[in-house]
């Protein structure tokens, strides 16, 4: 807080406040810009403001498409003739000694896919028929088929891929990014959430959360209908002239408690409320999609009236291009353990049809807008599905976390890339085994950010994302 | 003491090689036995070959031999060397390989040649002499928290007239050297409201107010402490900054998040509180209530403390590694919260910074590692007095004679239920939690007994189920006329002890030696009744008079909810990498003050807001700006941002509409709509239209997965683990909160009323009285003038607007009064949106 601020809200308030108001400064305030307004406050007093990052970065913006469940790599991206040819037969013993598995008793037989696989694009790409979308972007794309994780719940599993750590309570990933580098927005939240499909990811908040850093930094729920943001909307008999005169009063005499205090904390808080009441107006505006043409609508396969992924992938490239750094959105249902309406042939079809043409579009209309360069894109969920099949009524695999697919683009990721190799059944890493930890790690460096670097003090201890593990999977690297 | 394994019986095959062993070397040692030096000959062996493993730090199989006392007291095992015993002497059989359990000594690098061998083996026939300082294996740290704290004498000062109480010399003394003054004190309406938020967590009222300013006693301020701390809301405000530590919550945590019945925990903590229990007791019945001679019902109720753990109901988990877990959650919570201590570094490996090694993590986690946790039945006093628990146990018979009865047609039963099975649809079965369908998912004979319980009590309350036996609907009917009696979650400590083992680097699955519940032994020592040390002697461990840590970090937290930061400010760190105590002396007389009180809070309290540190201003100095930005010299008091509770308290208080109810189930306040779209499963919300709508913030319902967003956003912890500070943000999502939440609104309205009804003299006398029921103070001429040019602003829209005026005032239908409500209700709504409003001055 600079003595020159303090003096001009003081003379503010004294020479302003008795004689009415000015409609200028109210004026000003509703086109966008506040008497104080988020420009002006330093780092300080504005935790959110755009940070260097340690180097030069490739990617200034995340998209994490979280396919909450554990979509089957199998299925989608890594087929196994062999797999095909031992179907029904037990898995070799070598394969299972000291496993665990969340349902799955250790006599499952072996299950090869019914889906048929091509490949796609220059670079070859090998995704099965349920995607035919994403095969039209192979080249954009770079696959991963050797993830693994360490855990085989969902709820911790999930909690490891976003935290690096299997219970609550640690920063999830977009906190760690916007505590590093902030937000290059000031009327929309630095890190927001989107959702789609049946219910909410297993976990809930503590997947966006903010553990231990300051909750500035904590993912903002987006809901996907009526008003995005809890209590964004003005209360009854509250139009946008009352709120405007209610922030200007508040502000006024919190100017007036700052020059009595000299607390800056109080200069935070009027910076909030002006930003709150940017929101007010900012986040509708985003919300509403008639802007955009017919074609890109279609594009993306959305219908405006309707909350789907569709439109939260459209949703997603909207925020970006206003400036917030980390948008994640969460599709659940695909925990395909091949019970009446989880299993591997209709239920999977269905999923895959909601994801998969939204997903592509996304990466196609940032690309065409010159965003994708800067702009990473995420797909995978928190673990992948066994070989063997599970012993129910339909079709159906258990949690699997030696090895899984997922898929990243734009943002200084080499498109066309394959990275990693399974077993002939689909079961362990073969070659480039990328752990969670290494693809925090990954994310952190494409973002300019070190991951060794970028710690927290907390009950004693540095805290970072990639917990006391991580490299980073240069191959990936464009 | 620890009891040793006994050393397992050897073969007569094994006995003789031994004799034949010892018969050789005796003959070829004889006469040189006292050429053998243990520092000169034995220890280098010792620490060439094994001291990497079997040091203070790393006492694989609880043995040391970096220090000859080490192998004298032996290991898990038992003794491994005795004096002139070659025979018995288990480490040369070791060493040799030809040890019936361990294998041959060291597993990693070359083995011990003959010489060596030979060396150590002619020592022990020697009589195993060690020199006296290699016996003292004792553990010890010159780093000052674990050092006994000792009451200093009080420092002079220069300028003593300004002395309260001794907690004014330290301060004094170290401002002094800085040459720095101190502040004046609050101006009297600033100091009411701070002690009023500090001690009860409301603001006062307006009437309080008055009557303190005008309270011409000299020992006015005291009286009022005295008056508060005796009050039942000091319980509410103390018993909840405790909730934080005990990670209190009404959900089960993880992704499931079902509800759980944990709050008389609560209430016991509250009446604790209020009662003034001394803290040793407090922490005893907390850690081992269960275990206390003739151990009463609120004392079973007490070790709820330990059962705010997390509990994951996800189908296919390990409910093993769950349960470990939450052991290790309490263990991590007991160093926080106690001990100021990471112990949870030491979980996986040797801790890297403080003197506690991974074995003794083990061994305070054996404490904590022998408990079952049951729901257990905690009836109010009336209900017993009226005969109701007696009511429900005779209603419990009448259901278990008709269960049995029932579990004879057990096979007609079962063919019921398959054929009821077989009609399940997609869209009922979405809507079970993951076990049931997990158990649905198998033959009826392929279930475990939990599952087959599951499907039973599933198909129990299905309407085919009670057509086929009419004892099902019976059952069902008594069920619903049995009356409800509280439970509460605790703990009970099993008969048959569970074996502790390591986790090596912190994996329950990769075990390793067993361990016996101690202390670590940098620590104070633990005087146990029995041979075995139990959880109840760890808890009075915990705050024996001799612990070194307790009661500077119980203190260290008490003054840093009254200061907003503490004497040192790691709260949760007292370790080497914790900071250093600002006011080194200060926290240690509070600490021996603390113990030789009686470990009294109250009195602690009452110390702490009579100096004249507390009573100070809290006004940013100029000066002081950049010789002390952070405020550590205490040269003034803070301004400190209310926690999430308090802020909706005090709009409740200031409107009028608080509650004053103690305790009870918790409740459902208004929250905004959509709460659930992003938790995996919708939670019961039915908003309260009673009383219970205006509770104070610390009952309503707490879900893990998804809580109260208005206590969220002002950073109330998530209670997945202990929280010993609040973090203080301030967002975006505060102001929408504060400026739009119903909740907040209905307050601004309420208080807005209240002032119209109150007084009709004139607009500037009505704005004054409202500006004083929010923050206590006068307010200036220019902030009188802004809220009048504010509300006649208002005035003239609301006249123009009737809708709106009704609208904002919530009325059913228009009336003549409307815009004037309505205009005071939004210069109301400006006054609780204040950072004045929401903060301790």
């Amino acid at each position: 807080m600079t003595n020159d601020l303090v003096n001009q809200t003081r003379r503010h308030f004294f020479n302003d406040c008795r004689v009415g108001l000015g409609a200028m400064a109210l004026g000003s305030m509703m086109s966008g810009e506040g008497l104080l307004s988020a420009e002006s406050l330093d780092n300080a007093t504005n935790p959110l403001a755009a940070k260097a990052p340690h180097y030069e970065p490739r990617a200034k913006n995340v998209i994490f498409l979280f396919m909450a469940g554990g979509p089957s790599q199998l299925e989608l991206f890594d087929p196994k003739p062999k797999l095909q040819e031992l179907e029904g037969e037990l898995i070799p013993e070598s394969y299972i000694e000291n496993q665990r598995f969340a349902f799955l008793k250790k006599d499952a037989k072996l299950l090869g896919t019914r889906r048929k696989f091509a490949q796609h694009g220059k670079s070859g790409h090998t995704v099965s028929e349920c995607l035919p979308h994403l095969a039209s972007i192979a080249d954009d794309v770079a696959i991963i088929r050797s993830m693994s994780t360490d855990v085989f719940n969902h709820g911790p599993a999930k909690f490891f891929m976003n935290t690096g750590f299997n219970r609550f309570g640690r920063p999830s990933m977009g906190a760690w990014v916007t505590y590093g580098i902030g937000s290059e927005s000031n009327d929309l939240p630095g890190f927001v959430v989107l959702q789609s499909g049946p219910r909410g990811p297993r976990g809930g908040s503590p997947n966006w959360g903010s553990g231990f850093l300051p909750t500035t930094y904590q993912g903002v729920p987006f809901r996907g209908k009526g008003s995005p943001i809890l209590n964004l909307d003005n209360p009854a008999g509250i139009n946008g002239s009352r709120q405007g005169d209610f922030i200007q009063a508040v502000n006024d005499f919190n100017r007036l408690r700052l020059a009595d205090t000299n607390d800056p904390e109080i200069a935070t808080r009027i910076a909030a409320y002006e930003m709150a009441y940017r929101m007010q107006s900012s986040a509708p505006e985003l919300m509403d999609l008639s802007d955009e043409t017919q074609e890109t609508v279609d594009l993306y396969g959305a219908d405006p009236a309707k909350p789907s992924f569709a439109n939260n992938c459209l949703l997603a490239r909207r925020l970006v291009q206003r400036g917030t750094r980390f948008v994640q959105l969460y599709h659940t249902d695909w925990d395909h353990h091949g019970n009446p309406d989880t299993e591997l042939k209709g239920t999977l079809d269905k999923v895959c049809k909601e994801i998969d043409q939204p997903a592509a579009a996304l990466v196609k209309d940032l690309k065409r807008l010159g965003m994708l360069d800067d702009t990473l894109v995420i797909w995978g969920g928190e673990f992948g599905r066994t070989p063997q099949g599970e012993p129910r009524d339909f079709l159906g695999r258990d949690h699997h976390i030696e090895a899984f697919t997922m898929w990243l683009a734009g943002g200084g990721v080499k498109g066309g890339a394959a990275i990693g190799k399974t077993d002939d059944l689909g079961y362990y890493p073969v070659e480039n085994r990328v752990h969670v930890h290494d693809l925090q790690a990954t994310v952190l460096h494409l973002l300019g950010l070190d991951h060794l670097k970028l710690t927290y003090r907390f009950q004693g201890r540095d805290f970072r994302l990639t917990d006391i593990a991580g490299e980073v999977v240069h191959k990936l690297l464009a | 003491m620890l009891s040793h394994q006994r050393m397992p019986a050897m073969t007569q095959l094994s006995y003789l090689s031994t004799v034949l062993a010892f018969l050789m070397t005796c003959a070829s040692l004889t006469g040189r036995a006292e050429e053998v030096d243990y520092i000169r000959d034995v220890k280098p062996i010792f620490a060439k070959h094994c001291a990497k493993c079997h040091n203070a730090a790393k006492q694989e199989s609880g043995l040391r031999l970096d220090l000859g006392g080490g192998a004298i007291r032996g290991g898990d095992g038992g003794p491994v060397v005795v004096a002139k015993d070659v025979a018995n002497s288990r480490l040369l059989k070791i060493v040799r390989g030809e040890d019936e359990d361990v294998e041959r000594m060291p597993t990693e690098g070359d083995p011990l040649n003959s010489k060596e061998i030979a060396t150590i083996e002619a020592w022990i026939a020697a009589g195993a002499k060690v020199p006296e300082d290699e016996m003292n294996l004792d553990i010890t740290s010159d780093h000052w928290a674990f050092q006994t704290p000792t009451r200093a004498t009080l420092p002079s000062v220069d300028k003593a007239e300004t002395v309260r109480n001794a907690i004014d010399y330290f301060v004094l003394a170290r401002l002094q050297t800085e040459g720095v003054g101190p502040s004046e004190e609050a101006v009297r309406p600033t100091l009411i409201r701070r002690l009023s938020l500090d001690l009860l967590g409301i603001p006062p009222t307006r009437e309080q107010v008055d009557a303190f300013v005008n309270d011409a006693r000299p020992d006015a301020y005291e009286q009022l402490v005295d008056q508060w701390l005796a009050s039942p809301e000091y319980g509410e405000r103390w018993g909840r900054h405790w909730l934080d530590l005990a990670r209190y919550a009404d959900s089960n945590g993880f992704t499931r998040d079902f509800g759980r019945q944990i709050w008389k925990y609560r209430d016991w903590v509250i009446a604790a509180v209020n009662a003034g229990m001394p803290f040793d007791q407090f922490t005893i019945e907390q850690f081992a209530g269960d275990m206390m001679p003739d151990s009463t019902l609120d004392q079973r109720i007490a070790t709820g403390f330990h059962r705010n753990t997390l509990i994951n109901e996800e189908g296919g988990t390990d409910q093993e590694q769950f349960r470990v877990d939450s052991v290790a959650d309490r263990v991590e919570t007991t160093g926080v919260a106690y001990l100021g201590l990471t112990l949870v570094c030491a979980r996986c490996h040797e801790h890297k910074y403080d003197p506690i090694s991974q074995r003794e993590y083990y061994q305070i986690f054996a404490f904590l590692n022998n408990c079952d946790e049951p729901q257990m039945d905690a009836p109010w006093a009336w209900q017993v007095e009226q005969g109701i628990v007696a009511r429900r146990d005779d209603i419990r018979g009448q259901i278990k004679e008709r269960e049995e009865a029932l579990a004879a047609q057990a096979e007609e039963f079962t063919k019921k239920q398959v054929e009821w099975e077989a009609t399940i649809k997609p869209e009922f079965y979405r809507t079970l939690p993951g076990p049931t369908q997990a158990a649905l998912g198998k033959k009826v004979e392929e279930r475990d007994d939990a599952e087959k319980k599951l499907i039973v009590e599933l198909y129990k309350t299905t309407e085919a189920a009670r057509e086929a036996f009419p004892l099902v609907k019976e059952i069902a009917d008594l069920k619903a006329i049995e009356p409800a009696i509280p439970t509460t979650m605790v703990l009970s400590e099993k008969k048959e002890p569970r074996e502790t083992r390591i986790h090596k680097r912190g994996n329950f699955l990769n075990e390793g030696d067993r361990v016996i519940a101690q202390v670590p032994s940098v620590l104070h020592s633990l005087a146990a009744e029995a041979d075995e040390a139990t959880r109840l002697d760890f808890a009075r461990w915990l705050v024996d008079a001799e612990n070194a840590l307790t009661p500077r970090v119980i203190v260290n937290r008490y003054w840093q909810r009254f200061f907003g930061r503490g004497i040192v400010e790691t709260e949760n760190d007292f370790g080497t990498q914790g900071s250093l105590p600002t006011h080194p002396k200060l926290l240690d007389w509070l600490a021996v003050e603390f113990v030789e009180s009686g470990w009294n809070v109250k009195a602690i309290h009452r110390l702490i807001v009579t100096s004249a540190t507390y009573r100070q201003a809290s006004r940013h100095r100029s000066e002081l700006a950049a010789i002390d930005p952070t405020n550590k010299l205490l040269a003034r008091q803070s301004r400190v941002r209310l926690d999430a509770e308090i802020i909706r308290d005090s709009t409740l208080a200031a409107s009028g509409l608080l509650t004053r109810k103690l305790g009870g189930p918790s409740v459902n306040p208004p929250q905004p709509e959509g709460i659930y779209l992003f938790t995996q499963d919708p939670k019961p919300w039915d908003t309260e239209q009673g009383e219970d709508r205006y509770r104070r913030g610390m009952y309503t319902y707490f879900w893990r997965s998804s809580p109260y967003p208005s206590l969220v956003v002002f950073d109330a912890p998530k209670s997945n683990v202990t929280c010993t500070r609040r973090a203080r943000s301030n967002t975006p999502l505060q102001a929408l909160t504060l400026a739009n939440d119903i909740q907040f609104i209905e307050a601004a309205r309420t208080l807005a009323r209240d002032v119209l009804d109150r007084d009709d003299s004139s607009d500037a006398s009505r704005v004054e009285l409202m500006f004083r029921h929010c923050v206590a103070r006068r307010p200036k001429e220019s902030e009188r003038l802004r809220l009048q040019e504010l509300l006649a602003a208002q005035r003239k829209a609301y006249a123009d607007d009737p809708d709106a005026a009704a609208a904002l005032i919530g009325a059913e239908k228009p009336g003549a009064k409307d815009a004037e409500l309505a205009a005071w209700t939004a210069t109301a709504r400006v006054l609780m949106n204040l950072d004045e409003f929401i903060t301790r001055e």
